[in-house]
């Protein structure tokens, strides 16, 4: 609990350590140890391959590291599964989107807000009284706060696997920020994206992190150089399962192992457009 | 899967009237229209068996909509579901015959909705408890987990042990005047038809009314993508269970329901053939949508009806037809699933609301 009151002081949201995950002799996180404050959009690069999806599985549960621990506002979340972590605060998109393409958009943003519904099984085949109050409820907040804020009214009834790409990208963001987390994880949200949808998600992205409303802690995984040293406040640079580096993008870019790892020779600035 | 198109230029005020059932004047109108015809016309203008052509698709109605719960809104591929429509059955037969029920509810007429309730219970947890493989497997392998369902209920628990029960053997008879719903006696074809509607009526509001409330996204989301479901928050076993029971519990009515129909009951009522009779029916009218069940129920039925009225003229000249009937009934079966999964593989329901689409637009085409 000492831990606990001295992360709480330093504003640390999230901390892995000393992470070790292999699957079968290869090691995909090498003793990885990450601290992430809040209010802070934490980036994490790598070329493919680094290990970088495979840590945002390891932080919201998908997989379960075999050495090491996960720290979630200094409590120990190793053990929770998922959804587990999921009421805690935890949310996140993915790399490739996988949204629920059957359902419209408004019903994949609900969904999103699962964990806050209350009816159960019972009420809810009723559909009378307190279940048909909340949906009301939760309605007027995905309108308001989540289908206004990514401009995605024209298209709230349409099924989310007609739609093109860039719009499922921003469902999936919709989708995440309905949860209502403290820590949004973005893995790769602008991968595939035209030069005006991502001008448009980041926009968001700096929105929920800066907004009052949200005020959320982002940790973001992206290849988009530009995008990525524009937006982050610190950037974890990873390669083949080891850190290289931990620091702010001044640091970053001028990390001589960086940019032979990652960047390449060549000019950082190697952005779309 | 949309929503209700409105005239141009008219628009809700609130959420609560985008939430509604039925938007417009003119989707009030053809409900009021369906139910005029469905509890007047019908009962009283249909000969004895035309109304037992009605009880036999509200029968398959109440089965295909478990099966399209699990299939079609849950991803859980179920090919055992006749063996919870059988512990409906037997559980509200057995209940009947052999409990002890005290004089008043007897008087009352009450035992046989008790025991339709007690059976679509439990019923329900037997299909939890064949539901719980789900957690570890998916797909195509749960077929074989819950066609055990099927095997162990059906030939090996209701065969050999259940059937035992009071030393009649094979079958349990129900003599006339056991099935008693209040101060009516279930005797004829009419007031079957009448319970079949209303058991038909509140089995699909309320698995209407679960598809948009949590439970019921809950599901949708795992059959979608089951990883980002559990992701965003869903316990997916748990809601997995709650689908198996649910799906089972409509069973559990379905069978409970049957019995009113039956002169007497047997393990030859729930062949595992029905279970995959049910599915083809799913596939029919439409996984993924509750018109589904009822178009394919309404189809699979009247095509039988169809064709066992156009074999009996034939049976004179052809005397072997009407005894090969069952197999000519399979391969009708089979073909109508081939030509379906090749020509509209999204079952009748989407062909309605294409049809719907192309009204509400109508003279226009987008």
């Amino acid at each position: 609990m000492v831990a606990a009151n001295e992360q709480n002081k330093n504003g640390i949201l999230l901390e892995l350590e000393d992470v070790h995950m292999s699957f079968g002799k290869v090691k995909a996180l090498n003793g990885i140890s990450l601290k992430v404050r809040k209010g802070q959009i934490h980036s994490i690069i790598g070329p493919n391959g680094a290990g970088k999806t495979v840590m945002m599985n390891v932080i919201n549960g998908l997989y379960h590291p075999q050495k090491g621990g996960v720290f979630f506002k200094g409590q120990k979340i190793n053990h929770l599964k998922p959804y587990v972590r999921a009421k805690l605060g935890l949310a996140r998109t993915f790399q490739k989107v996988e949204v629920f393409g059957g359902m419209t958009v408004l019903d994949n943003i609900r969904l999103g807000r699962h964990i806050h519904y209350k009816s159960g099984i019972l009420s809810g085949s009723l559909y009378l009284g307190k279940s048909a109050k909340e949906e009301i409820e939760h309605r007027t907040f995905i309108e308001e706060e989540i289908i206004d804020l990514l401009e995605i009214e024209s298209i709230r009834n349409k099924p989310v696997g007609m739609l093109p790409y860039g719009l499922q990208k921003r469902v999936e963001l919709g989708r995440a920020l309905a949860l209502g987390p403290e820590i949004l994880i973005l893995d790769e949200p602008l991968a595939g994206l035209n030069l005006e949808e991502v001008e448009d998600m980041a926009r968001f992205i700096l929105d929920v992190n800066e907004e009052k409303r949200w005020k959320l802690t982002c940790i973001l995984v992206e290849h988009d150089m530009g995008v990525v040293m524009d937006l982050s406040d610190k950037i974890f640079v990873l390669n083949f399962g080891n850190m290289i580096l931990d620091g702010t993008p001044e640091e970053v870019q001028n990390n001589p192992e960086v940019i032979k790892a990652y960047l390449g020779e060549e000019d950082l600035y190697s952005t779309r457009g | 899967m949309s929503t209700t198109w409105l005239p141009c230029g008219n628009y809700h005020q609130n959420y609560v009237e985008d939430h509604a059932w039925w938007q417009t004047k003119f989707i009030k109108g053809k409900m009021i229209f369906l139910a005029l015809i469905l509890f007047f016309v019908i009962p009283f203008f249909a000969d004895s068996y035309i109304l037992s052509v009605c009880n036999l698709i509200g029968y398959t109605i109440l089965g295909a909509l478990g099966v399209q719960l699990l299939i079609g809104f849950c991803g859980q591929i179920t090919l055992g579901h006749a063996a919870f429509v059988a512990v409906g059955a037997y559980t509200s037969t057995l209940l009947i015959l052999e409990f002890p029920w005290p004089k008043i509810i007897l008087d009352l007429g009450l035992a046989y909705p008790i025991s339709i309730i007690i059976a679509a219970f439990t019923a329900g947890i037997w299909s939890v408890l064949f539901g719980l493989p789900s957690a570890r497997v998916k797909g195509f392998y749960l077929i074989l987990t819950t066609m055990a369902a099927q095997f162990i209920t059906v030939d090996l628990i209701l065969t050999q042990y259940v059937s035992q029960i009071g030393g009649r053997g094979q079958a349990f008879s129900l003599p006339p005047g056991t099935i008693k719903l209040g101060p009516w006696v279930i005797d004829s074809d009419l007031k079957v038809y009448f319970m079949m509607l209303f058991l038909v009526i509140l089995c699909t509001i309320v698995m209407a009314n679960l598809l948009r409330s949590k439970v019921g996204r809950a599901w949708v989301a795992i059959r979608d993508n089951d990883i980002s479901a559990e992701v965003m928050g869903i316990n997916v076993f748990k809601y997995k269970l709650l689908a198996f029971f649910v799906a089972g519990s409509i069973g559990g009515i379905a069978g409970a329901f049957w019995i009113s129909n039956l002169a007497a009951i047997s393990p030859d009522h729930f062949p595992w053939f029905w279970s995959l009779w049910l599915v083809g029916v799913i596939l029919i009218g439409g996984a993924g949508s509750i018109h589904g069940a009822i178009f394919g129920s309404l189809f699979m039925v009247l095509i039988m009806e169809g064709l066992q009225l156009a074999v009996m003229p034939l049976a004179d000249t052809f005397p072997k037809l009407l005894m090969d009937f069952l197999f000519i009934k399979e391969a009708a079966f089979g073909l109508a699933i081939c030509a379906f999964m090749i020509f509209e593989p999204n079952g009748i329901a989407y062909r309605w609301w294409q049809i719907k689409n192309y009204f509400n637009l109508w003279p226009f085409s987008y």
